[in-house]
């Protein structure tokens, strides 16, 4: 069976191919930097004590962890011109993933505030220093240890993600291995040669993530 | 016009059920296969047998390195090329034990790796044989490592079934699809459809996050 | 210097400080025992208002910690304070730890505030320890640098909390002999600890706490040879054979 496989049918794709794992990329970058921010946003409302505030942010964080990222692409996608908004699809898509991923950014950042040990803002508190400077020398570069390795693991769930936009015709890597399909009938071809591209994507974040995992964790020693 | 649509959905909600109906049989037979192969490989691959520990890490590394609609396709299209008939149901249950086998797999290895090397040794000395270990000693205790990310995989895996509606499978996705087609409210359509998947995983979150807590301690 | 009025706090229902009616001079050091959860840690957390109470009102040179117009930044930047379990930044170096609170509280120039942060190094004796982590110092280093933090804010009054409980015995020693020389300086401090010795050469006054009431006060001599309550006696017999 894999003994026909057709490498030349490949080659004559590649182009198109690279087309879509450079679409695939620019996505998830763009993607991955909005969401962090609007993870942080929805983190700082999430721990915040005013209501107002705070519920939103958990109705948004639960409401996206409770319902599957292809009914919120769908939702916007055929949501959107509903309300009278048209966007092109390919930003439909990159907002769908960025409220995606951003409630579970949201949820990292949190872990990683709440592990910093109580301890260590009765200290700070104790020496005068105010919420903002506890914040910024004291929690943060400790929870941006144990934050960068989920974090880096988001990115991989978020490229992989990305393949869902094929779904709404975005030109991104899985819609080049649905195109060739309809084209020339080589679903394996195809497919094996788009899971090779993602699998590349993996193991380079992967590498990443294992190596921060081991440089950054910073720990209290007593 | 609002209210004429939202009547026609009322109308056919019946419809959705069934879709709901699907999405659970869906859930409840991939999570059934998912949890039993899952600890199957997790053990393989904790295990001495460095052949079946490496592929075992190969399969893991495949799914975890490539997206799952990719992963439906393959088996899909790809199985029939090579003489495997497989309807759009059966696809989309073989897609998804793969898949979700691989990340229970990774859960479990790590419970197990969790448990420390002395628990076995104490095992081997009181004469327990290797599978006696794991399943008197081992596993129970690697329990409360495993159990809490173990049901967070659950609530992926009921939300990873909503992919398998690209292969036509009408579970609650596709039925969104279908009936935003024939009614153009998106917002609508597929708010209910959110609802419907934010009753079945939601008490699972609950209980993920209860679980994460008490473990804790 | 710090003044208790009354106080009482309450966890719940359970109730941690019954009417506390306290008074610490100026240059005075008062050792605070008692068994545990009698609420002697609690009582020197509320003194900088890491706890709040809930009736009553606490002085600290003349400002009441517990009003809402207090200026609590400055109020804390004139306390230092010691935890049992240290506390330290693991993510800075023991020179940034002492530094950070000199610079960004007290708005000092980061030469200033190095010089009064080696300064207080010297102090507690670990002045080649500047740019270590915390993780790389034994747990009497690590209390020691502690101290010297609290140090650099020129404090007027030192709070410890059970300085000495998280550390190894041989370590003890090199915490205590910091503290004695500060009671040396004239430092007003108060100091939770079981530590007989050290409240016997330095204190001036020993306070016993049970279930949140002030049970007996007096000279150290006096209270450890003859305490007048029968629950004093019992706890000093109890860390004698300890």
């Amino acid at each position: 069976m894999l003994a026909d496989f057709n490498f030349r049918i490949i080659f004559e794709y590649l182009p198109l191919f690279l087309t879509g794992l450079r679409s695939t990329f620019l996505i998830s970058i763009v993607s991955i930097i909005l969401a962090l921010v609007t993870g942080t946003i929805a983190c700082a409302g999430r721990i915040s004590s005013i209501k107002l505030l705070k519920y939103p942010a958990i109705a948004y964080i639960e409401i996206i962890r409770s319902t599957p990222l292809l009914v919120q692409i769908y939702f916007l996608y055929f949501g959107l011109p509903t309300l009278g908004i048209r966007v092109p699809e390919i930003q439909t898509g990159i907002i769908a993933l960025m409220l995606n991923s951003g409630a579970y950014i949201a949820e990292i950042i949190r872990a990683g505030i709440t592990s910093v040990d109580d301890g260590q803002i009765e200290a700070g508190v104790s020496s005068g220093l105010n919420y903002f400077q506890r914040m910024r020398f004291i929690i943060l570069p400790q929870a941006l240890g144990v934050t960068v390795p989920p974090l880096l693991g988001q990115s991989i769930v978020l490229v992989k993600d990305s393949a869902l936009l094929s779904l709404i015709s975005v030109m991104e890597l899985t819609r080049c291995g649905q195109t060739m399909t309809s084209e020339r009938f080589m679903p394996t071809e195809a497919f094996l040669t788009v899971a090779f591209f993602y699998m590349c994507i993996y193991f380079c974040l992967k590498s990443l993530a294992d190596w921060s995992q081991k440089k950054l964790i910073f720990r209290e020693a007593y | 016009m609002m209210a004429f649509y939202f009547s026609r959905i009322v109308e056919i909600f019946p419809f959705f059920l069934k879709g709901l109906w699907m999405t659970t049989q869906i859930a409840f037979i991939s999570l059934f296969t998912c949890t039993i192969l899952g600890f199957i490989f997790g053990i393989l691959r904790s295990g001495k047998n460095i052949i079946l520990k490496r592929l075992v890490g190969v399969y893991v590394a495949f799914v975890r390195g490539t997206p799952f609609v990719v992963q439906v396709f393959i088996v899909f299209f790809i199985l029939p090329e090579w003489g495997i008939q497989l309807k759009a149901f059966q696809a989309a249950l073989l897609a998804m034990a793969i898949m979700g086998s691989a990340f229970i797999c990774e859960i479990v290895a790590g419970g197990i790796s969790a448990i420390s090397k002395g628990q076995w040794e104490a095992g081997t000395a009181s004469g327990l044989t290797l599978i006696q270990q794991l399943r008197l000693v081992v596993i129970p205790q690697a329990m409360k490592v495993i159990l809490p990310p173990l049901v967070g995989q659950y609530v992926l895996l009921i939300k990873d079934t909503s992919v398998v509606s690209v292969i036509g499978v009408m579970e609650l996705t596709r039925v969104g699809w279908v009936t935003v087609m024939r009614i153009p409210e998106g917002l609508m359509v597929f708010s209910l459809v959110g609802a419907l998947y934010f009753v079945i995983s939601y008490p699972l979150i609950l209980l993920s996050n209860y679980l994460e807590r008490r473990m804790a301690v | 210097m710090i003044e208790f009025k009354n106080v009482n706090k309450w966890f719940g229902k359970l109730h941690v400080l019954n009417d506390i009616n306290l008074d610490i001079d100026a240059g005075e050091v008062l050792v605070i025992c008692g068994p545990s959860g009698s609420g002697k840690s609690t009582l020197i957390r509320c003194i900088n208002r890491l706890e709040t109470i809930q009736e009553g009102e606490i002085v600290v040179d003349g400002v009441p910690v517990h009003d809402k117009k207090t200026n609590l930044t400055k109020l804390r930047a004139d306390i230092g304070f010691v935890f049992q379990q240290f506390h330290l930044y693991p993510h800075m170096t023991v020179l940034q730890n002492v530094m950070l609170a000199p610079v960004n509280v007290k708005k000092m120039s980061t030469a200033a505030a190095e010089k009064i942060s080696r300064e207080k190094l010297t102090q507690v004796g670990l002045t080649d320890k500047a740019g270590a982590h915390p993780a790389q110092l034994s747990g009497g280093q690590q209390q020691r640098v502690a101290i010297a933090r609290g140090l650099a804010m020129s404090p007027k009054i030192m709070l410890f909390d059970e300085p000495t409980s998280a550390l190894d015995p041989e370590m003890i020693g090199e915490v205590l002999d910091v503290m004695v020389n500060l009671v040396s300086e004239g430092m007003t401090m108060c100091v939770v600890t079981h530590e007989m010795g050290f409240a016997r050469k330095v204190a001036d006054r020993v306070l016993f706490m049970d279930f949140g009431k002030i049970i007996e006060t007096g000279k150290p001599t006096d209270f450890f040879d003859n305490p007048r309550t029968d629950r004093a006696a019992d706890f000093i017999s109890k860390i004698l054979t300890h």
